[in-house]
């Protein structure tokens, strides 16, 4: 089904970017982003009612019939995954009106913004593998400049970190891409599908799937590959930090969802203990680390490691039932992390740091963030009635039907140490009482700061009082993605 | 000929990590360098080598092309990788600046110095 | 439906609407619980006849999840429990809690757990079950921290919800196994299907993990340590949720899930034995108390083990004895927390070695108090003699367990006696030690409510068939089967009344000899691992090794991460190639390369190898150029024409941007890396090199597919109208990726002028 209207989540924010690089008035700036941004999420929305109405959305760019040409394509899990990723930029833009400080806007943040949304939105509709490669750089970069905008001591320190691990992840992508045309000659991914699905069992096929996941890995935070999370999400600002803790590492997950269901599917039942073990550990020491941390930002993003082993498990599961889990608990982390990310930066705001020891008492001084916490951080706990229990409910249900149960084990064991570190926040940031001397925040200011953050947490409370609702959905994303055939009829046979 | 290729593409891996995994930024920054010319020769490998002409149509000839889409591609990743090196570059030099050293053993940040 | 969300939304939506237009609804909150008791007490004929109220509303269906609810006899019974203490509740915390400024808030917080209580019990859908009993838990968490200034009310919190949740994880886990072997998350569904689970090979597992939920919600040793530590919550909280309610949820569970779990030996012997030793671990340790409500949170856990205990024998006179006590339990427990309350209002404090005296100064407190002490020792004519009669008689079991029961039974039953004994000697008779002078009655605010609970102690004790019918109904749905209880407070001479006369005589003489009891309490109690510290340790240990494991490997070193990311780099591309492919040598074509072609390649490889030993800043950079350039004139020799020249202008803009920045670019210095680390990272280097020679030369040897390049060739003038394959690929197949090679340069460019401009945090050293 073509749809030119594909090609706009990509195209408005370029030109929004240029715009703003061109008129230097900042008002016009914000609101043109905030506009551009809406919009967006209009077309995000009605597109992806199309792809429920009509079937998988494509564009073959220049008319160039696939496989030559480039196709952007979009199915239900894309079109999910680009509604959420506009839901978050407008929380974080709202976010950043408040609290990015005019310097940075002075030098083109809003631009930068614009351009990081691009990059997502680009990686994740493209149905070319080296398309991809080229939507994650300008990702990547626009990430390098966010994150070291401002030019502080401890920014310019990881982001230098940051940059030369995924320029090395960059590097291995194109090894990666290499590799894959010299042995199947072709980049469209949905060509690549058909023909790995006619070489059969071969080895080369295994060696290339490792390298993606390797590639993808270290973009989406898995073990052994994400050292460079934390201390870089740790450094960039908060508005920033809800960007990328909501959002970056998920793109990641996307792409090895794509590519493992699409192109790589047979190679799967191999290899598909070997993503159990990284799912295992990843959550695992990631969980391990936020409850080691005192620090709010930090502790948060270890969290981002340990939730990412979830969705990884869903995947090597590999049932009907485990990629449903894995969409739907993609969809509950990226609001809720980024909810709390956004928590973290008001309590920064108000607190002026954050290190949980000097923080205390929020919960008399603000309630109102205290309770919106609670509920995002019970939430991503995985306690009910919130969206996170059903997506750990699903997960649970298909390690035990598969009989998994190790991975079940550790499933629950992380759930547990995600509720404990949770509630250490409370305990030490809301409760107790606040330090002397705190600043309070005016009144008008108060609500262009709570507003992003309860909405995501309404968010989250609905998805989890209406699940059957968002589960037709996902579920049909999940049928998408369990049978290819449906993307590559799309794609080629259109 | 790719044989060749592939030794060579290897030993540039080889040096360039050896590079990126010492402790001063500006070593790594030459293995960022090294490594996307070994990426760059690996892909224009990819399509195989030793093509008898380039390709640009020309009427009349029986002699193979060389396979235009890893030079597309190329053409795009060194472009790429030329905006990410301008950008490391300067990196490097305002950490430098600010920090007064570029060694990455000291550079290590605790989690609350920000 | 209604009864269950009623509190919900009065609690979380109308009260705090009321409380900022400035309404002081929260003086009327009583009337939410005391009209759905009366709801509830209206189904009372209908649910004796026999009859089950229920009422689904569909949630999420694909899941089998429902919010479907169900009045039988049991739920019936906890139902009115919680509202009815809770209103009395309600009632006494008006005035107890007068003077807090965030008293909305208070009992937003009590109608959540009301709403979150009656939906546990009315649940008939496991897995809504267990959504409302972690509300239970927030809410617990809530309220225990409800003096979150405190620090002992935030410590007292979070125990509580990290060990009744963490249970509560262990229970879902078997909630969704029990699915999978049922196929259904509804109770009464999985009730008719009881032979499949116990046939099935998960049982015991399905079983474990059940019973620990159950086990940490209802504080059975060795999970009870929250539940003292919840007695920082305010006083009526305690009374309502830590003593009457909330930690019953476990014991409901057993009761309900009792005709599919139980009746098995695995059963029996871990209910029963978890309850009796919880039962005598919790009453001697009430003995050593000094603060009232530490003694009755221990109390608490002791009568909590009798019905766990009750309801692991499982006969017919166990379980009505189990609902009977529940019952009991609620009323003369609860009337005691209020006493303390009052007495700690009156007197300031709750400490037993500053009070005595105080029955002169306050006759009715006393009274109530002596009731509810009497009840709880079981002495006749109060109801807790009927259901510990009922206990004695139970745990007459056959075979080994009928000797070792029993005996256990009389053994806490004594010290059971005892600390009721205390409890109302001790602050009220003796000398008068109060600081505090002028202590007085407590008002009628606060005594009403455990007056009333005093009566209703003294009326079942003398009256039980009161209750006898819907006691009956409560176990027939226990048991499964019909069940008609004969309750009266005489019940003839026989073992269970002897067993009564030996632990109220025995009683009374250790009572007499208190002192050297508690002194050899104390001293056994040296000796043992202290369960307390066991979390404590947990606390400071969980930390301290996550902080262990973390930090060996987030150095914060871009080498170590390096080093590991390259490591599995090659470790899992080389198994798996290892595993999955059959490598023989491929055909290398040697033959085919030219001498220049060497030539090209030898340069490159050896100024890279020169790369490394070069110490110059100035001297890198050239032959990084000459690389550069010779990667261009191989571009020229693989009839690459437009890369060369794309190579030859990079490289040389590279070198120029180079040289600009040379006079800001660090010196290279020599390292001073330990050898091991070098022999590492040379390790790492050559073989990730390896990987990837590997990686070229078998991927070309695998070759399963022909390029798609041919199109292009064959189309490039024809639909392109370009001569220049690779151009028109750039520009017009591949125009997309050129947009974006464009945009990164672009970002790159306004990046590197933001970078140099924008300084915020000045310089770190200098």
């Amino acid at each position: 089904m073509k749809n030119n209207l594909l090609v706009v989540p990509v195209i408005l924010p370029l030109f929004t970017a240029i715009l703003i690089f061109l008129i230097s008035n900042i008002k016009f700036q914000k609101l043109l982003s905030f506009v551009s941004t809406t919009f967006c999420l209009a077309t995000a929305l009605y597109l992806t009612k199309q792809v429920s109405v009509k079937g998988i959305q494509t564009l073959s760019l220049g008319d160039w019939p696939a496989p030559f040409g480039i196709v952007i394509a979009l199915d239900l899990f894309s079109g999910i995954m680009l509604i959420l990723t506009m839901i978050v930029s407008l929380a974080a833009l709202i976010f950043s009106f408040k609290t990015i400080g005019s310097e940075r806007e002075n030098y083109f943040y809003y631009a930068f913004f614009q351009l990081q949304i691009m990059g997502i939105n680009g990686a994740l509709i493209t149905g070319d593998i080296f398309n991809l490669f080229v939507f994650f750089e300008i990702l990547l970069i626009a990430s390098y400049i966010l994150m070291a905008l401002g030019g502080k001591p401890y920014q310019l320190q990881e982001t230098t970190k940051y940059m030369i691990i995924n320029m090395v992840s960059s590097v291995l992508f194109l090894v990666g891409v290499a590799v894959l045309y010299s042995t199947l000659g072709s980049l469209n991914m949905a060509d690549l599908s058909v023909k790995v699905g006619k070489a059969g069992d071969q080895g080369i096929l295994k060696v290339i799937a490792v390298i993606f996941m390797i590639v993808f890995g270290i973009k989406g935070g898995l073990f052994p590959l994400y050292f460079w999370l934390p201390r870089s999400y740790h450094a960039a600002p908060s508005a920033v930090a809800v960007l990328f803790g909501g959002l970056m590492t998920k793109v990641g997950i996307y792409a090895i969802l794509r590519v493992y269901t699409l192109i790589f599917a047979p190679t799967l039942s191999s290899i598909n203990n070997i993503i159990l073990i990284i799912a295992g550990l990843t959550m695992f020491l990631g969980v391990m680390g936020a409850v080691a941390q005192m620090d709010f930002k930090l502790l948060l993003s270890y969290h981002i490691i340990s939730q990412v082993g979830y969705m990884i498990m869903g995947l090597g599961l590999y049932t009907p039932l485990s990629i449903t889990g894995a969409i739907y608990f993609l969809i509950h982390n990226i609001i809720v992390k980024s909810c709390l990310f956004l928590i973290s930066g008001i309590a920064e705001k108000l607190r002026d740091t954050t290190d949980l020891k000097k923080m205390g008492g929020l919960m008399a001084t603000d309630p109102s963030v205290a309770y919106i916490f609670l509920i995002a951080g019970f939430s991503l706990a995985g306690a009910p009635p919130f969206s996170g229990f059903f997506g750990k409910f699903l997960l649970i249900r298909a390690g035990l039907e598969k009989g998994s149960y190790l991975i079940v084990f550790v499933s629950i064991l992380v759930s547990f140490f995600t509720l404990y570190s949770m509630t250490k926040i409370f305990k030490y940031a809301f409760w107790g009482t606040a330090p002397e001397n705190v600043k309070k925040v005016q009144h008008n200011h108060y609500f262009g700061l709570v507003l992003p953050a309860a909405c995501l947490a309404l968010l989250t409370v609905f998805i989890g009082l209406n699940t059957e609702w968002v589960y037709s959905y996902v579920n049909s994303a999940a049928y998408q993605l369990m049978n290819p055939d449906l993307y590559i009829q799309a794609v080629l046979g259109g | 000929m790719e044989f060749l290729m592939a030794l060579v593409v290897g030993v540039f891996f080889a040096v360039s990590i050896y590079f990126m995994l010492s402790k001063k930024l500006l070593k790594v920054v030459f293995g960022t360098l090294l490594i996307s010319h070994a990426a760059n020769l690996m892909l224009l490998t990819s399509g195989g080598l030793k093509g008898e002409k380039a390709p640009i149509l020309s009427d009349g000839s029986t002699l193979s092309y060389a396979d235009p889409i890893p030079q597309a591609l190329i053409l795009t990743a060194i472009v790429i990788g030329f905006g990410v090196t301008a950008f490391i570059l300067v990196l490097t030099c305002r950490l430098y600046k600010t920090f007064a050293t570029d060694d990455l053993s000291i550079l290590r940040g605790e989690a609350n110095e920000k | 439906m209604t009864i269950v969300i009623s509190p919900f939304v009065f609690g979380l939506i109308v009260l705090p609407f009321l409380h900022k237009i400035k309404l002081r609804f929260h003086k009327w909150v009583g009337i939410v619980p005391l009209v759905l008791f009366l709801t509830i007490l209206k189904y009372k004929s209908s649910i004796i006849n026999g009859n089950i109220v229920s009422e689904a509303y569909q949630w999420v269906p694909s899941f089998d999840v429902s919010l479907s609810f169900r009045l039988d006899g049991l739920s019936f019974i906890f139902a009115l429990i919680i509202t009815g203490i809770g209103f009395l509740v309600v009632i006494y915390s008006k005035k107890y809690m007068h003077s807090e400024s965030a008293i909305s808030r208070y009992f937003s917080y009590i109608l959540l757990f009301m709403s979150s209580m009656l939906g546990v019990v009315l649940s008939n859908n496991l897995i809504s079950l267990f959504v409302f009993w972690e509300l239970t838990s927030i809410s617990s968490y809530l309220l225990i921290g409800f003096w979150f200034y405190k620090e002992k009310s935030r410590y007292g919190a979070w125990k509580a919800l990290l060990i009744t949740a963490g249970g509560g994880l262990a229970m879902l886990a078997g909630f969704i196994l029990m699915y999978t072997v049922t196929g259904s998350f509804e109770i009464s569904q999985i009730l008719s299907q009881k032979e499949l689970i116990k046939s099935s090979p998960f049982y015991l597992t399905i079983l474990v993990l059940t019973l620990i939920g159950s086990f940490t919600k209802s504080a059975q040793f060795p999970f009870h340590v929250w539940l003292p530590d919840a007695m920082e919550a305010p006083t009526p909280v305690s009374a309502y949720l830590h003593s009457a309610t909330m930690v019953k949820a476990g014991i409901y569970l057993l009761a309900r899930l009792n005709p599919v779990l139980g009746g098995s030996s695995y059963w029996f012997y871990m209910v029963t034995f978890t309850g009796i030793l919880t039962m005598c671990y919790g009453s001697i340790m009430a003995i050593r108390q000094r603060d009232l409500k530490a003694l009755l949170a221990f109390s608490t856990i002791s009568q909590l083990g009798l019905i766990t205990s009750l309801l692991g024998v499982s006969t017919e006179t166990a379980v009505i004895g189990a609902v009977f006590h529940i019952i009991n339990h609620a009323a003369f427990k609860g009337s005691l927390f209020m006493v303390t309350g009052i007495i700690d209002h009156e007197a300031g404090t709750r400490n037993l070695d500053e009070l005595g005296g105080l029955g002169r100064k306050m006759p009715f407190t006393a009274v109530v108090a002596l009731i509810g002490a009497l009840a709880m020792a079981g002495i006749p004519p109060l109801n807790g003699f009927i259901s510990k009669e009922l206990f004695f008689e139970a745990v007459l079991v056959d075979g080994w367990a009928g000797y070792v029961l029993p005996a256990l039974a009389v053994f806490g039953s004594i010290f059971t006696f005892i600390y009721s004994m205390i409890f109302v000697i001790s602050p009220f008779l003796g000398t008068y030690k109060p600081k505090e002078k002028t202590v007085h009655e407590a008002p009628w605010g606060l005594l009403l409510s455990p007056m009333i609970l005093g009566v209703t102690n003294l009326a079942l004790g003398i009256y039980p068939k009161l209750v006898a019918d819907i006691i009956s109904k409560g176990a027939a749905n226990i048991l499964g089967k019909y069940v008609d209880a004969h309750l009266s407070l005489w019940h003839g001479f026989n073992v269970p009344l002897l067993m009564s006369l030996i632990v109220i005589s025995f009683g009374c003489l250790l009572f007499s000899r208190l002192n050297y009891v508690k002194h050899i309490i104390e001293k056994i109690q040296m000796k043992k691992i202290n369960l307390n510290k066991l979390y404590d340790l947990f606390q400071t240990g969980i930390p301290k090794f996550a902080g262990f494991i973390t930090e060996k490997q987030m150095t914060g070193f871009l080498r170590d991460y390096l080093v590991y990311i390259l490591s599995f780099v090659f470790l899992s591309v080389g198994l798996t190639s290892l595993f999955f492919m059959e490598l023989s040598i491929p055909n290398l074509n040697l033959e085919r390369i030219d001498v220049y072609e060497y030539v090209v390649a030898a340069i490159m490889v050896v100024s890279s190898i020169f790369l490394l030993f070069t110490r110059k800043r100035l001297i890198a950079i050239l032959i990084l150029g000459v690389i550069g350039y010779m990667v261009s004139l191989f571009f020229v020799l693989e009839k690459a024409p437009d890369l060369a020249l794309t190579q030859l202008i990079v490289e040389t803009i590279t070198l120029v941007l180079f040289l600009i920045a040379f006079p800001h670019l660090p010196e290279i210095t020599e390292e001073n890396s330990k050898r091991s680390t070098k022999i590492i990272n040379a390790a790492v280097s050559i073989l990730t090199g390896l990987t990837v020679t590997f990686l070229m030369v078998y991927s070309k040897a695998y070759k399963i597919y022909e390029s798609v390049s041919s199109y292009y060739i064959d189309n490039s003038l024809l639909l392109g109208g370009g001569k220049n394959i690779v151009n028109v690929i750039l520009v017009d197949f591949r125009g997309f990726d050129t947009m974006g090679e464009i945009t990164v340069l672009g970002i790159a460019a306004f990046s590197v002028y933001a970078l140099i401009k924008l300084r915020l945090g000045g310089r770190k050293y200098e």
